[in-house]
C-alpha cells in the first residue's frame, strides 16, 4: 500500500496552533506511507498538482489530506483523484482546523491530537477499497414550496427550462408579502405590478401546475424521487418531486411581542406594513407630528431576534419620505440604533431623506404613553446623554422579519434543520448557501433569513439553477455508501429485515439468506450495527474501519 | 504530595451523526469555540450506525468516557434511526450500570445548528469525568 499524506497549513489558520512540520515527519516512518508533505494551501492549484504529481509519479493508491472539514472541497478534492485515474473514495479526508486548530490553542496538545486524527485516517483508509458512484434516475419535476417573490423566480428559471414545476402556494394569491406593497423601493413600483409581470411569465407554459391554497400534507422518498402529498381544495394530491426548493417567506415581526411598545392599543401606534397598507386613508392634523421606530423587532437579544432585519432602515426612511412629501411641514423624527441603509443606493437615500426634513435622534425608547393629545415617547438619546420626552400624532414602528409561521412544520416534514433564530439553515454560509443538508432540498428568499426583494429573487434563481444541475440529466451520482450482505456469513435471522426503514432487505426463501437492494438503500448503517453475525456492512463505514478508527485515537494500535 | 501528581486528562471519543451533531461541531469550529483537545470525534452516517460493540471497544482501548450523538428524536435524516439508537443505548447503559459505568457513556441530542450545546454537552462530559478520574487517582 502507498498512501500520500498531504497536511495543510489553511495559511496560519492551521499551522498558527498545530505544528504542521512535525506532524508531516512523524507520518513518514510509517511503512505504508509513502508521502508525508505539508503545504501552505492544500486546496490552490498548486496544492492540487503536487497531489497529482504524487499520484502520478509515486503510485499512491491512498490519499489522506489533512485539512478543513471533510464538507468543504470535498468534489474538488475528489476530482484531483479522478484525474491522475485514480478512485476518489480512496480519499480521506481529515479535519484539523474545525475540530483540531480552531477549537484548542495550545500547540503541543492540538498537535498531538492532530496526529492522532491523521493516524485514525491512516488506518482506516487501509481498508478502503475502490467505490462506483450509484446511478439514480431522477424525475425531471421541482416542488417550490411558497408563491412569494422567490418561489416564483425559481419557477420561472426551472419551467423555462423545461423542467416540470409543481407551484405549491398556502394562500388563494400568489405573491406573498411583494403583493402587498405599494411602492417596492428602489424600483419605485406598485408591489402588484412585480407579481403580475412574473405570473404572466408563467402562465400558459404546460409544465407549469399551480396550486394555491394548498399546503404539504405528505413528505417521503429520495433524493430525486421525492413523493409528495397534497392538501388541495379539490383533496389529497399525489405527486413525484426529483428536487424541491422551500421559499415559504417570513412572517411580519408581531409588536404585541413587546407590550411597552403599546401596540394594538390605539390607533395611532401602526407598523411599517400598515403604513404601507392604509397611507392614504391616515387621519392626520394639517401638521402631524410623526415618530418612526427602527429595529422593532430586530437587534433584539431580550425577545430572541439579535440578527438585523435589513430592510426595516429603507422601510423607516420611506416612511419619513412620504410624510415630508405629503405634509411639508410635518415634525418627523426617526428614532435609531444606527441606520444600516444596506442596499445599493441606501446611503444616497437616507442623505435624501435627511435633506427633506427628516430628524434622526439616536436613541434608547423607554416609555410609549397614550395620552388624548397624542402619542407621548420618553427615553434617552444616545449621542447626548439627555432624556427626551416628546408628543406624536403617529408612531410608526418599522418592524422586522421574523420566521415563517411554518418553519417548524416544513423542517420536521423535510426533515431539515433551522438555524439558532428559527430560520431555514443553508449547508455551509459561505459555500453552499442554497442547499440544505439534505440533498435536492433548496431553500430560497427569506425564509432562510432577512432579504430584500432583489435579494430574495436572486437566491430563488440561484437555487434553481443548482436544482436544474442535479435533476437536468434524468439521473444522477449519490454516494456508494450502501449496505451489502455477506452471504456465506448470513444465517438468515432476518433482524436487519425488520430494523431496516426503508424497506430495502429482501430475504431469500430459496437460499435463506438476505440481500439489499441497492436502489432503496438510505447508507443509515441501521442493519449494520444490528446483524449479530456480522453480515451486512455499510460501504465506507464497515466495522474494521471504525474500529481501528477507535484504536488510532486511544493510541492502542 | 499526592496533591502534585500531575492532573490526569480523560480520552473521550464521541460518535458523530452526519446530518447534524457533525454539523454543529463544524459550526462550532468556524465559531472558534472552544472544547478540551481530549474530545475526538468519529463520524458516522446515523447514530444508528454505532454498533454497542464499538462503545465497548472504546472502553476496552482506554476511553474514559464514549458518547453517542444523534439528531433529536423525531428529526432523523434517516427517519427513525434515532429511536432504535436510543433503545440501544439504553441497553448498553443497563448493561454499563452492572459494572458501576454507567457515568462513561452518554447520550445527546445536538441538531446541525446547536454549536452551542455541541460545546456544552462535551465540555460538561469531560470535565465530570475528569473530576472523578482525578479523585480515583488520587486515593
Ligand atoms: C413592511 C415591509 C416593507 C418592505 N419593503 C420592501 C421594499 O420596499 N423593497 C424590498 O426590496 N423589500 C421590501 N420588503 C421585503 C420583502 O417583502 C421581501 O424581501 C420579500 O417578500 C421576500 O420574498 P419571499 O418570496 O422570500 O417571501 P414572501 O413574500 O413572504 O412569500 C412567501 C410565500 O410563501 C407562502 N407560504 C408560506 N408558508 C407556506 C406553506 N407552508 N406552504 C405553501 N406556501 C407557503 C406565503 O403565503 C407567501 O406567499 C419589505 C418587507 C416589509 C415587512
Ligand atoms: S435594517 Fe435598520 S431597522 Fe432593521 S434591524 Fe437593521 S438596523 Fe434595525
Ligand atoms: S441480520 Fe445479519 S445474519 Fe441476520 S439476516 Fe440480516 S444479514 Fe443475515
Ligand atoms: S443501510 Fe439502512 S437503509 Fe440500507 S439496508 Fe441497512 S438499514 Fe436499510
Amino acid at each position: 500500500m502507498k498512501t500520500g499524506i498531504f497536511i495543510c497549513h489553511c495559511g496560519h489558520n492551521i499551522k498558527h496552533t498545530v505544528n504542521v512540520k512535525k506532524l508531516s515527519e512523524y507520518f513518514k516512518k510509517y511503512p505504508n506511507v509513502t508521502v508525508s508533505q505539508d503545504y501552505v494551501f492544500v486546496c490552490s492549484e498548486p496544492g492540487q498538482d503536487m497531489i497529482r504529481e504524487s499520484i502520478e509519479k509515486k503510485g499512491l493508491d491512498r490519499v489522506i489530506i489533512a485539512s478543513c472539514t471533510p464538507s468543504l472541497h470535498g468534489e474538488m478534492f475528489k476530482d484531483v483523484l479522478k484525474k491522475s485515474n485514480l478512485n476518489p473514495f480512496l480519499l480521506r479526508r481529515v479535519s484539523i482546523r474545525e475540530h483540531c486548530s480552531w477549537v484548542g490553542d495550545d500547540v503541543e496538545k492540538n498537535t498531538e491530537k492532530a496526529k492522532r486524527l491523521i493516524l485514525a485516517g491512516l488506518y482506516s483508509a487501509a481498508h478502503y477499497v475502490p467505490l462506483e458512484e450509484k446511478r439514480v434516475d431522477v424525475t425531471r419535476s421541482a416542488l417550490i414550496i411558497g408563491g412569494g417573490v422567490s418561489g416564483l423566480s425559481a419557477a420561472a428559471f426551472l419551467s423555462k427550462m423545461g423542467m416540470q414545476v409543481y407551484l405549491v402556494e398556502k394562500e388563494p394569491e400568489l405573491g406573498g408579502h411583494v403583493r402587498t406593497l405599494k411602492n417596492i423601493w428602489p424600483a419605485g413600483k406598485d408591489g402588484k405590478s412585480i407579481i403580475d409581470e412574473m405570473i404572466e411569465e408563467l402562465t400558459g407554459r404546460e409544465n407549469v401546475e399551480i396550486f394555491t391554497s394548498t399546503t404539504i400534507s405528505g413528505f417521503e422518498g429520495f433524493f430525486g424521487n421525492y413523493e409528495v402529498t397534497l392538501d388541495t381544495p379539490e383533496g389529497e394530491k399525489k405527486l413525484t418531486a426529483g428536487g424541491v426548493i422551500i421559499a415559504i417567506g417570513f412572517s411580519p415581526f408581531d409588536p404585541r411581542i413587546k407590550p411597552e411598545l403599546q401596540y394594538g392599543k390605539d390607533d395611532r401606534i401602526i407598523t411599517t406594513l400598515e403604513f404601507e397598507h392604509n397611507a392614504d386613508t391616515l387621519q392626520l392634523p394639517e401638521k402631524p407630528r410623526v415618530a418612526i421606530l427602527h429595529c422593532v423587532g430586530s437587534r433584539d437579544e431580550q425577545i430572541g431576534k439579535p440578527y438585523c432585519s435589513r430592510v426595516c432602515c429603507i422601510n423607516a426612511l420611506r416612511v419619513g419620505e412620504a410624510m415630508k412629501d405629503k405634509y411639508k411641514d410635518s415634525y418627523v423624527e426617526s428614532f435609531y440604533m444606527d441606520v444600516r441603509a444596506h442596499p445599493r443606493g441606501g446611503e444616497e437615500y437616507f442623505e435624501d431623506t435627511q435633506e427633506k426634513g427628516v430628524l434622526f435622534t439616536r436613541a434608547n425608547v423607554a416609555e410609549i404613553n397614550l395620552s388624548p393629545t397624542g402619542i407621548v415617547i420618553r427615553g434617552e438619546d444616545t449621542l447626548f446623554g439627555e432624556t427626551f420626552e416628546r408628543e406624536f400624532d403617529l408612531v410608526v414602528l418599522s418592524i422586522g422579519m421574523s420566521p415563517p409561521v411554518d418553519n417548524k412544520l416544513i423542517a420536521s416534514l423535510l426533515k431539515i434543520t433551522l438555524d439558532k433564530d428559527k430560520f431555514f439553515m443553508e449547508a455551509h454560509i459561505k459555500l453552499r448557501p442554497f442547499d440544505t443538508a439534505v440533498k435536492g432540498i433548496f431553500i430560497a428568499g427569506s425564509c432562510s433569513g432577512p432579504k430584500d426583494v432583489e435579494e430574495s429573487i436572486n437566491h430563488g434563481r440561484a437555487s434553481a439553477v443548482k436544482l436544474f444541475g442535479f435533476l437536468n440529466l434524468g439521473y444522477a451520482y449519490v454516494d456508494p455508501f450502501i449496505s451489502y450482505v455477506d452471504p456465506k456469513r448470513c444465517s438468515g435471522c432476518r433482524m436487519c429485515e425488520q430494523a431496516c426503514v426503508a424497506k430495502a432487505i429482501k430475504y431469500d426463501e430459496e437460499k435463506r439468506v438476505v440481500h439489499v437492494e441497492e436502489a432503496a438503500c438510505m447508507g443509515c448503517g441501521l442493519c449494520n450495527a444490528t446483524c449479530p453475525s456480522s453480515a451486512i456492512s455499510l460501504k465506507g463505514y464497515i466495522d474494521c474501519m471504525i474500529d481501528d478508527e477507535i484504536g488510532a485515537l486511544l493510541e492502542a494500535i | 504530595m499526592l496533591q502534585d501528581k500531575a492532573e490526569k486528562n480523560p480520552e473521550i471519543i464521541g460518535f458523530a451523526c452526519s446530518y447534524c451533531t457533525f454539523k454543529a461541531s463544524e459550526m462550532a469550529g468556524s465559531l472558534r469555540m472552544k472544547y478540551p483537545e481530549g474530545v475526538k470525534l468519529i463520524q458516522v452516517p446515523c447514530s444508528s450506525r454505532v454498533d454497542p460493540a464499538f462503545v465497548i471497544k472504546a472502553i476496552f482501548e482506554g476511553a474514559d468516557g464514549v458518547f453517542v450523538a444523534g439528531c433529536h428524536p423525531g428529526d432523523c435524516h434517516f427517519i427513525k434511526g434515532n429511536y432504535f439508537t436510543r433503545r440501544k443505548i439504553a441497553a448498553l447503559k443497563e448493561m454499563f450500570d452492572a459494572f458501576s459505568m454507567k457515568d462513561k457513556l452518554r447520550l445527546f441530542w445536538v441538531s446541525a445548528a446547536e454549536a452551542r450545546r455541541f460545546i456544552d454537552k462535551v465540555t460538561t462530559m469531560y470535565n465530570e469525568i475528569k473530576e472523578r478520574k482525578n479523585v480515583r487517582e488520587k486515593n
